[in-house]
């Protein structure tokens, strides 16, 4: 019996290994084409010289992105609305949160509902009203009018994740604060934010990883370069030129390449905070 | 939504008999919970109310107009509906979704569980293989849609060019314009990227399941397979349902994929309800009330899994 059952586990981990093998690759292989087309002179990407590995390794699209496209700006442009939407959505959702988890006053509960609810509801439902709103408030073409935007997705998102965590604070700990002649607003910021680093980690993490990857919204909103981020500004260099993708895939990895840091920092806290809310599917 | 009308601020009248100063008032005012509780909620309302309850609502009141941006629309009652509905490529476009989301959300979680499983296993360096294969799902999606179109080209595409070389075919493939695969390759993309979701939630649930079941389980004699079946599947069961059903709505809607690898082509064969939308409202003829009317269809159908999914994550949440 007990030699038939560490046959059993002997089979399955070896086919375990095979299908990690080749899901390694699966998950791999696009990354390589991206990277190494992105190191390749045009002779190498296309026609009959192509390679599959670059003979002549250059990094002359990266030099064409900066000196020939407004591939800056859009970074700029990504890295502003990013750090403004997480900004507001994370003092919004901590107020919101905290109200919700220790308050106690009617239409807590609808309240909460409702949250989780917009959250919910994708942008591709809201786009056409939201344009027709942005444009009736002369928003569009403009990062501000994307960071108001994109709190419409990051506080209800926020605000659903903070509030299981300050549950999960000590209330006695808020009271013994509140001995000591803390008000409210003081046992939030002294004792409650503090013991909740990890949520505010992730929040931070979800709200600039979605500012920074937004591309409906973007899309519809903006015209000129003068707004456009990184996502709507790469899609528009799809169209402009016949030979782009050298040039295009070395944009791809370095946009690409902020929110893979983050992710792979944060990690272990994303994951768990994933693990019932997550953003894509 | 009612709860807008709810959120004035009213200071209550202090019933002491000495007059208190404004400050004094404000103060005695934070103290009590109802007060400060809309006040700090009061944001986050203005929020819910103007981004998404407010756009909604005006959502549905376009899809019985006739309007075009920047412009007061006209009252039509149900044309646009009658017009989708009398339109082959609306309907095209219904089944289009449904099989867009039906086979992306299936094959994800096939190959989310199976990499789930794996991982769970104990093995060298798990954690690093862990990591790699979650990166797909932290790279924004329109890098992998321009990544994947580039993969997928018909000229010097990587595919293209292996099969070429292996002398697999005489003729490249246009992967992306041949209206038989268009479909698939548009789903190919989506799994590629969506997986990892799957993948983590899964491997979360596997390991909160006490190894002592397993153990238990061993000492009666259960096969690898009973095993499977008797407590690792009942165990996963809420978080097969709550995934899938949060990535049927975001798989469902999700435009960047279709947009930037086919545009809805080969003749419609790729067209979703999402690009179809956004081409009737923005893509030059500008017919808002149409375009609305297209995503509002499916609500009815969303909004089932919306509010179960509300249920389950305020439960998760202790409210």
């Amino acid at each position: 019996m007990a030699r038939k059952m560490t046959t059993q586990r002997r089979a399955l981990k070896g086919l375990g290994n095979g299908v990690l093998v080749v899901m390694i690759l699966w998950t791999a292989i696009p990354f390589y084409w991206m990277i190494v087309t992105s190191l390749k002179y045009d002779k190498e990407i296309y026609g009959y010289e192509a390679t599959l590995i670059p003979q002549r390794p250059t990094m002359a699209n990266y030099a064409t992105v900066f000196r020939e496209t407004p591939y800056l700006l859009y970074l700029r442009n990504s890295v502003a609305v990013a750090v403004g939407s997480t900004i507001l959505s994370m003092i919004i959702a901590v107020l919101g949160a905290y109200a919700i988890a220790r308050l106690n006053f009617p239409g807590r509960a609808l309240l909460a509902r409702s949250l989780v609810f917009t959250y919910l509801v994708p942008t591709s439902l809201l786009f056409i009203p939201m344009f027709a709103l942005m444009s009736m408030l002369r928003l569009t073409d403009s990062l501000h009018g994307l960071i108001i935007a994109y709190l419409g997705f990051d506080v209800p998102f926020c605000t659903w994740l903070l509030m299981g965590y300050f549950k999960s604070v000590p209330v006695e700990l808020e009271e013994a604060a509140r001995v000591d002649g803390c008000n409210r607003v003081g046992a939030l910021l002294r004792v409650v934010l503090p013991m909740s680093l990890p949520a505010l980690v992730v929040v931070t993490f979800f709200s600039f990883t979605h500012a920074w990857n937004e591309f409906l919204y973007a899309y519809v909103f903006t015209s000129t370069t003068s707004a456009r981020t990184v996502t709507t500004g790469l899609v528009n260099f799809m169209s402009q030129d016949v030979f782009f993708w050298g040039p295009l895939m070395a944009s791809t990895v370095m946009s690409a390449l902020p929110p893979v840091l983050m992710f792979l920092v944060f990690q272990r806290w994303v994951v768990k905070g994933l693990t019932l809310g997550g953003v894509k599917g | 939504m009612a709860i807008s009308t709810s959120t004035t601020v009213s200071l209550p009248i202090p019933s002491s008999r000495r007059e208190m100063g404004w400050g004094e008032r404000v103060q005695r005012a934070l103290t009590h919970d109802r007060t400060l509780g809309y006040l700090f909620l009061f944001p986050a309302i203005l929020v819910i109310v103007g981004l998404v309850a407010y756009p909604f609502a005006s959502a549905i009141v376009m899809t019985f107009q006739a309007k075009t941006a920047g412009a007061p629309g006209r009252y039509i009652g149900l044309e646009n509906y009658r017009e989708l509905f009398s339109s082959e490529q609306f309907l095209r476009t219904v089944m289009n979704t449904v099989v867009y989301t039906a086979v992306g959300v299936g094959v994800k979680f096939l190959l989310g569980l199976s990499m789930a499983l794996v991982l769970n296993q104990e093995r060298f360096c798990n954690n690093l293989f862990r990591s790699f294969l979650l990166v797909p799902w932290a790279i924004p999606t329109v890098m992998s849609a321009l990544n994947w179109r580039w993969i997928f080209d018909d000229a010097s595409g990587l595919i293209n060019n292996v099969l070429v070389r292996l002398n697999l075919i005489s003729e490249t493939i246009s992967w992306l314009s041949d209206p038989n695969l268009a479909m698939l390759s548009v789903i190919v993309v989506v799994v590629w990227q969506g997986t990892p979701f799957f993948t983590m939630s899964f491997l979360a649930g596997l390991q909160a399941i006490p190894k002592e079941l397993y153990e238990a389980a061993e000492i009666d004699g259960a096969s690898v397979l009973q095993q499977f079946t008797n407590i690792t599947l009942p165990r996963l069961h809420p978080i097969f349902v709550t995934a899938t059903m949060l990535s049927a709505i975001l798989t469902s809607s999700a435009i960047q994929f279709v947009l930037i690898l086919t545009n809805g082509g080969p003749a419609d064969k790729t067209m979703i309800f999402s690009v179809l939308s956004y081409h009737l409202a923005l893509g030059g003829a500008q017919r808002l009330g149409m375009g609305a009317a297209v995503s509002l269809i499916f609500f009815p159908v969303l909004v089932v899994f919306i509010v179960f999914l509300t249920r389950r994550m305020l439960r998760e949440k202790g409210e």
